[in-house]
């Protein structure tokens, strides 16, 4: 017994530009994160980058195998910017994506097709994540001006590092019952995963086992491109996986988590 | 009416544990449309587990259940998304529902009398306007079922009243009604009174007339 028909025949809003735009919106509303990305970003490569000093540093490009010597600032300059970006397009994903699970849900129950959701919901991640990585490569011009084709390297590797934390907040979203959890394992994760890649902080860097982070497949394309005259698509391509992987898990996982229970015979 | 018609919902055998607490023992429920039903019982007694499984939003142990067109559910904490003001997400339902167009949306929000929030968020919205709001969800689409878990929590008392005056025209227009109430003095507006005990549910006639139907 549906709706009478004036009610039903030419949808008034469309699925799919309804859920981008609300997705959209709901993800960038997120104040903290828009005063972190605009404040701390340029603050912490500038303590960044003085606690780096000018010593040169070797970094292992792995493509090669050529070991490059690099200014140490302007790899703690990537890697700081790598590492904001996990922080913030991380939390900003999951706090987003974990307040509105219930009401995704209900949303769903209403008539949503799940697939349309998380079509959009992912379309507004990677805009939202696209938005927050050119800006932070756009303030790492104040303090280093590598060449268009090294800057665009770097901005690729920063997309491709704001999916994957991106995709790893959607999947904690999902998952996790309780804000604090979400938050300190997407932290700490960043920070292991970008401090490690640095051979700054880590002497341990350049290591085979870095190969296994996420941020490696990034930190190789911007530091290839910026500091090594060569673009290393493959590893663009690594972070990718990463990104697709933390998507589709999580996707499942929300797939499952919004589906209807209702026991029919 | 003299056709024999579907029932609008059946529920047949609903069990469900939570851990070692079995809280539905085979709890059955049958409405027909046209009729208002109270779900009655103590405080952990199982009622809102029961909606939600009738709603689907909670996996059951066993059971059945088969509804006779399309489903309302009002939950008792409001779901709603706090980024989001009054008017996205009445777009956001419709998009959903398919709805073309608002009509009723903004019948049911001038009647529960929130026409001025349309504006604002949902998370600074007050407890019970986002209890409204969390109604009109429910009842956006005109559904035949609908399943209203302790629906006007945090209303005054002249938006309470609104809310029984909109129930009953539902009630006119055979739509069948499900709520959960444990409010004596409310019986007697019931067609049916189902008591929720020991996981299951034991229907009796409201005695309309009387003016108190407790226990």
């Amino acid at each position: 017994m549906p709706a009478p028909d004036t009610l039903k025949s030419t949808p008034l809003y469309g699925q799919f530009p309804t859920a981008l735009a609300f997705s959209v919106r709901e993800q960038s509303r997120n104040r903290l994160a828009a005063l972190l990305l605009v404040l701390f970003v340029p603050l912490w490569y500038l303590l960044m980058t003085s606690i780096a000093g000018d010593k040169d540093l070797e970094f292992k490009l792995y493509s090669t195998g050529q070991m490059l010597s690099v200014d140490g600032k302007h790899v703690t300059l990537i890697t700081a910017g790598l590492n904001s970006l996990t922080m913030i397009s991380g939390f900003v994903v999951f706090d987003a994506v974990r307040k509105a699970l219930a009401f995704d849900k209900r949303l769903a129950f209403a008539g949503f097709r799940q697939s349309t959701l998380i079509g959009a919901k992912m379309l507004a991640i990677g805009i939202v994540a696209g938005s927050i990585a050119l800006y932070t490569a756009l303030a790492l011009l104040i303090y280093w001006r590598p060449g268009f084709t090294g800057w665009a390297t770097i901005l690729g590797g920063f997309v491709t590092m704001t999916l994957t934390y991106g995709s790893l907040g959607l999947l904690l979203g999902v998952l996790v019952k309780n804000d604090l959890e979400g938050f300190f394992l997407i932290i700490m994760g960043g920070l292991t995963d970008t401090f490690l890649q640095n051979p700054l902080g880590n002497p341990a860097a350049n290591k085979p086992v870095l190969q296994y982070f996420p941020s490696f497949g990034p930190m190789q394309f911007s530091v290839g491109g910026s500091l090594g005259d060569t673009v290393l698509w493959r590893y663009l391509g690594l972070g990718l996986i990463w990104a697709a992987s933390f998507a589709v898990v999580g996707l499942i996982v929300f797939h499952f988590r919004t589906r209807s229970r209702r026991p029919t015979a | 009416m003299t056709t024999e018609r579907e029932p609008a919902l059946v529920a047949r055998d609903i069990h469900k544990a939570f851990g070692k607490h079995q809280v539905l023992r085979g709890a059955d429920l049958t409405v027909e449309p046209g009729q208002l039903v109270a779900v009655v019982g103590e405080n952990g007694s199982g009622k809102s587990t029961l909606l939600k499984a009738v709603a689907g939003t909670l996996a059951v142990d066993r059971g059945e259940v088969r509804l006779g067109g399309e489903l309302g559910y009002c939950p008792q904490d409001p779901v709603l998304n706090f980024n989001l003001t009054v008017d996205q997400h009445l777009q956001y339902f419709a998009a959903a529902h398919k709805l073309s167009s608002l009509e009723r949306a903004d019948e049911l929000v001038e009647l529960l009398g929130y026409e001025k929030y349309r504006e604002t968020a949902a998370g600074d919205l007050s407890g019970g306007t986002r209890q409204k709001l969390n109604l009109t969800l429910a009842l956006l689409h005109d559904p035949d079922v609908l399943l209203l878990d302790e629906p006007y929590q945090g209303f005054d008392w002249e938006t309470y009243l609104r809310f029984w005056d909109l129930v009953d025209q539902l009630h006119e227009r055979d739509k069948a009604v499900v709520v959960i109430t444990h409010l004596v003095f409310e019986q007697e507006r019931f067609d049916v009174l189902a008591d929720l005990a020991e996981g299951r549910l034991t229907p009796r006639k409201a005695a309309k007339e009387h003016s108190h139907a407790g226990a």
